[in-house]
């Protein structure tokens, strides 16, 4: 039954997410709170964990979770039906490529999709934010971080780098 | 090197094992691998498969890898990169599970979580940045941003915002302008 409800969960979350692997987090964030399978800070811990690790984020999450319910099966369960969605969808678009691009229907889609995307993943940052950020000094870090973005360098490696190493300075000065 | 099952899924292997931060970088891997390397594909086609991959369910990575798979050797092709690009990932994942619960009460990794905490809202600050500068181009699509964003707050399941937000789209395209390109 377990597994039942992995395939399911996770055929729905690669069925549904539009917009690469952040867009799999609203799903994930509502498997969590639906099942229990894994908790909300776990799979925050698993997004930093992500970035780090090869890899897409959705497959990433994905295979945290299934192994966080049944172990390396769960895993391997889980990962494959988050991307069994994907590999239908897109041979079917591959072969109706021409029809697909020029139908109004399916371009008026495209178009209200990316938005509802943007929507959604607005809510899990606003999220996260309010389970990552409960101090002041996570919030002079998240200001200072914040203003980097503002020098245009979007390598992710760079705010992680600097907030694990600023995680640890004010760590060891008891300031968590 | 011939496009054989096994050369398929080692190429889609070393790209999977480079993609860090992410499948948003996919496209200038394989655009070094299989179009200026190996030539088996051209970079118009790439940039279609990726452009398409981004407007489809599911992850943009495994899109891409699908899609550059069967265009190489149809169905098998498109498995062979898809469980190239993934292999990487999963393994990682799962050597890194099995040890999250023995180093989390450490408090070096305690307090590097605390930070990379921060860290991950930055990230999704940016890639909300980034989906924002090619989806909110009007009234419109700011209405069903601001939409999907209530109803998520309000914790409505993330299908229902996606299949009602295909069907506002459709709606507006047909009675807003209607036949206002007749080809």
């Amino acid at each position: 039954m377990l597994f039942v409800q992995l395939i399911y969960e996770f055929f729905k979350t690669g069925l549904f997410s539009f917009g690469g692997g952040y867009a799999t987090l609203p799903f994930l964030y509502h498997i969590s709170e639906t099942y229990g399978w894994f908790t909300a800070k776990q799979l925050s811990d698993m997004i930093a964990v992500s970035t780090i690790t090869p890899g897409p984020l959705g497959v990433n999450v994905a295979t945290f979770a299934g192994f966080m319910t049944s172990g390396i099966l769960g895993a391997f369960i889980a990962t494959t039906a988050v991307i069994l969605p994907s590999y239908i969808i897109v041979i079917i678009v591959f072969k109706l490529l021409e029809k697909f691009r020029r139908n109004r229907h399916v371009q008026a889609a495209i178009y209200a999709l990316k938005p509802a995307g943007c929507g959604l993943l607005t809510a899990v940052g606003v999220q996260i934010f309010r389970e990552n950020v409960t101090n002041i000094w996570a919030v002079i870090l998240f200001l200072g971080l914040l203003a980097l973005t503002f020098k245009a360098n979007r390598d992710p490696l760079i705010y992680l780098g600097i907030s694990a190493v600023l995680g640890i300075v004010i760590g060891f000065c008891h300031l968590i | 090197m011939d496009k054989s099952f096994w050369n398929i899924y080692k190429i889609f292997f070393k790209i999977g094992l480079l993609l860090l931060g992410g499948g948003y970088v996919i496209l200038p891997l394989l655009q070094c691998e299989l179009v200026d390397k190996k030539g088996w594909i051209n970079g118009d086609e790439l940039c279609e498969y990726y452009a398409l991959s981004q407007s489809l369910p599911g992850l943009i990575a495994a899109n891409v890898s699908i899609f550059t798979g069967f265009k190489l050797q149809g169905y098998l092709g498109a498995i062979a990169a898809l469980a190239g690009c993934i292999t990487p990932a999963f393994l990682s994942i799962v050597m890194v599970a099995s040890i999250l619960a023995k180093i989390v009460n450490n408090s070096v990794i305690h307090y590097v979580f605390w930070g990379v905490g921060v860290g991950v809202v930055i990230l999704l600050f940016l890639a909300v940045k980034e989906m924002w500068a090619r989806s909110i181009v009007d009234k419109f699509t700011w209405s069903i941003f601001a939409y999907a964003l209530l109803l998520s707050v309000l914790k409505v399941s993330p299908v229902f915002v996606i299949l009602s937000s295909i069907a506002f789209g459709i709606v507006y395209k047909i009675t807003v302008k209607p036949k206002k390109e007749n080809e």
